[in-house]
């Protein structure tokens, strides 16, 4: 049922936006995992993984992080959980307002409505720890951490492997991608 | 929370991994009662899924460790979630410690000694490497100590080792065939390698030994127990202090149970070996069990790890091949004092497979790219990536070490924190090796090699071992000095690493104390 409330509450946002929802949402997923993230807080983290790993929105970054971070953190596929073993959602929320708070600081407007120039010069900001208003949780840790989950969905499962044109080799096929 | 006390064992040991399954193994089958509490939930062969985003799970999932220096980092990543605790993911590197390893400070005047020289310990090793099932070249790797021959021929050389030779050959130094408990044959029942490259997720094929298809069967078929979600907090000694009662363990709930045995013995991780002493502490010892020298928690050691990467010419198939390393370079590593002011010895593990995601993957090779540039480099690495790391000793020192925080981890007990940095004469040392292997990669052909940061690698000492109860936590056997019936396994024993993976004196320290009590069985059971 949660499930279900995420796919309602994202198509409402994304139309407001104006936005795709398979974009921000990316691939479907079985489950019936809590929502965590707001709507916009995914659309923004959605906006912020296409940046570093081209095709991680649509791949269904947003989705990936929203559900391993709902659930036990035993079960959470995330690298976070090899370098903190904090909660996840205080972490991810903060770096999601962070950009917001860049974003606002830099050019007076949301995330979402950056152009690729200004959206990049925030990227490049965090990735150089040379932000001006995101002081935390570390900008350059939540660019190596998020950039990890747009790795994930890009390169790391088989139609990422298949796209680098490597095969996977599998031992025992993953049920799913994530 | 209500008590549970449950009946009394011979044995009982915290933590499934390697340590704890192994010594598990060997004292059901000599015919103790055996019960292994873990901390995380069970785990199946079917489990080992091929993907390094569902291999996380696999992962530490316990209380937090904080980490202060300049070397740490990562230590969920290290630790294994489950049966078979870290022996579920390792990359198994098997590597002997050298005889001068034994004797540092009698040799250097720094870092310490064992208490056991190689001689002492080379019939353990090679009953481990028996054991395990070990593929390797040991004549062509005539820079490792002397052993038994491996008891399989080596795994094939991989193109990234061929491109990689290239280089090694250009400076002079010989890069010979990785020494793996990795089958490169059927062995013991278990099948051969098929050089796929997902070590790092588990090998449910068993071609790389590892709890569930080794140890474990052995256990079960002895009659050892295993208990799940029991999170040991405890040792409890007799009001005499000298004798260990048995332990406590809190459940999923967080309930707590009580569980009486003969025999301790902490296995858990070197983390949490010195943690759980340190939390035994009780009127007797004030100051944690085994701590009457007042070392328990220091002398932690790590390795210092740093990766040449680097875009061969010729295309690498770096997806394919083995974790842990498919070739190895140990020439050199006598030499603990390469130059003025460095020191320690170091070991070149080359050509880990190698794929396109996760902490070890392509991408963060690259950590600084995003967008075009990023998908640009990962298509060319995908193909034509290799690469090789340095394992570069750490000097035993008391300052780095494991302790107890005032903060609380889940269940309310103090969190433990590891303060770790590395002296001045290892980093040289570890600087010298980086120059090292960027040379070695140009002269392979590398227009454009770089060098990772530096990080820590495995982590050993905290309850190190000694002869004398003044200046060490346990004897030769992991006994405690102060509590006669309390035993360590795990890598926590080392007083000095090395420049080796330690899973191999691990256990051939596991089989040592294993026959050790078993030779003293009435005497510890009374």
């Amino acid at each position: 049922m949660r499930r279900r409330r995420f796919i309602a509450n994202i198509l409402r946002t994304a139309a407001l936006l104006g936005t795709v929802p398979r974009v921000v949402l990316g691939q479907s997923q079985e489950g019936d995992r809590p929502m965590s993230l707001t709507d916009p807080e995914a659309e923004t983290l959605s906006k912020w993984c296409d940046l570093l790993a081209p095709g991680a929105a649509r791949a269904g970054v947003a989705r990936y992080v929203d559900q391993n971070i709902s659930g036990r953190f035993g079960e959470s596929m995330l690298l976070l959980r090899y370098l903190d073993s904090g909660a996840m959602l205080p972490f991810y929320r903060g770096g999601i307002a962070g950009i917001e708070q860049e974003s606002q600081h830099r050019f007076a407007m949301g995330f979402a409505r950056l152009d690729p120039q200004q959206s990049g010069e925030i990227v490049a900001a965090a990735a150089r720890s040379k932000t001006e208003a995101w002081t935390t949780p570390d900008p350059n840790f939540f660019y190596f951490i998020s950039r990890s989950d747009a790795v994930d969905m890009v390169y790391g499962t088989e139609a990422g492997f298949a796209q680098l044109d490597i095969p996977y080799l599998a031992h025992i096929d993953p049920p799913k991608p994530w | 929370m209500t008590d549970h006390t449950h009946d009394p064992v011979d044995v009982v040991i915290a933590g499934s991994g390697i340590a704890g399954s192994t010594m598990a193994a060997e004292l059901a089958e000599a015919g103790f009662s055996v019960l292994v509490l873990e901390a995380g939930p069970e785990r199946k062969l079917s489990e080992m899924v091929s993907s390094q985003i569902w291999s996380r799970r696999l992962r530490w999932a316990g209380p937090e460790v904080i980490e202060t220096g300049d070397l740490v980092g990562a230590a969920n990543f290290a630790m294994g979630w489950g049966t078979g605790g870290a022996g579920l993911h390792w990359y198994a590197n098997w590597y002997r410690l050298h005889p001068d390893d034994f004797r540092v400070n009698t040799l250097h005047g720094k870092s310490l000694d064992w208490p056991i020289t190689y001689d002492d310990l080379r019939p353990w090793y090679d009953h481990a490497q028996t054991y395990f099932g070990v593929s390797g070249d040991a004549k062509a790797d005539q820079w490792s100590p002397q052993s038994d021959p491996y008891p399989m021929p080596p795994l094939p050389l991989s193109r990234q080792s061929q491109a990689l030779k290239k280089g090694f050959d250009a400076v002079g130094l010989a890069l010979v065939p990785n020494s793996l408990a990795v089958n490169s044959q059927s062995y013991d029942g278990r099948a051969g390698c098929i050089l796929d490259g997902w070590c790092d997720a588990g090998c449910p094929i068993g071609a790389l030994a590892n709890p569930l298809v080794l140890q474990w069967p052995k256990a079960f078929k002895a009659g050892a127990k295993l208990r799940h979600h029991a999170y040991v907090s405890k040792i409890t000694t007799d009001p005499s202090g000298k004798r260990a009662t048995g332990v406590e363990y809190l459940d999923e709930q967080g309930a707590r149970h009580v569980q009486p045995a003969a025999i301790v013995i902490p296995a858990c991780h070197t983390i949490w070996n010195a943690r759980l002493l340190l939390l035994s502490a009780n009127d007797q010892h004030p100051d944690g069990l085994g701590n009457g020298s007042g070392l328990l928690g220091r002398h932690f050691t790590s390795h210092a790890l740093t990766t040449i990467h680097g875009l061969f010419p010729d295309e690498t198939e770096p997806y394919r091949g083995v974790t842990g390393a498919n070739t190895l370079c140990l020439e050199g590593y006598d030499d603990k004092t390469p130059a003025k002011g460095a020191f320690g010895s170091r070991a070149w593990l080359a050509a880990q497979a190698t794929k396109p995601n996760d902490l070890l993957g392509l991408a963060l090779a690259r950590p600084e790219l995003y967008g075009a540039a990023l998908d640009d480099y990962m298509r060319r690495a995908a193909r034509h990536y290799g690469n090789m790391t340095v394992l570069c000793e750490e000097t035993s020192i008391p300052e780095n070490r494991i302790e107890l925080d005032s903060q609380k981890d889940r269940f309310g007990l103090p969190a433990a924190k590891v303060t770790n940095t590395l002296p001045k004469d290892n980093a040289a040392r570890s600087d010298l090796a980086r120059a090292e292997g960027l040379k070695i990669f140009k002269a392979a052909g590398v227009s454009a090699p770089w060098a990772g940061q530096r990080a820590p690698m495995h982590m050993m000492g905290g309850t190190i071992m000694g002869d004398d109860p003044a200046t060490s936590v346990t004897n030769s056997f992991g006994q405690t000095h102060d509590v006669e019936n309390l035993f360590l396994a795990g890598a926590s024993l080392f007083p000095t690493p090395g420049a080796v993976n330690p899973t191999a004196t691990l256990a051939a320290l596991v089989f040592r104390t294993a026959k050790h009590i078993s030779d003293n069985r009435a005497a510890l059971l009374r």
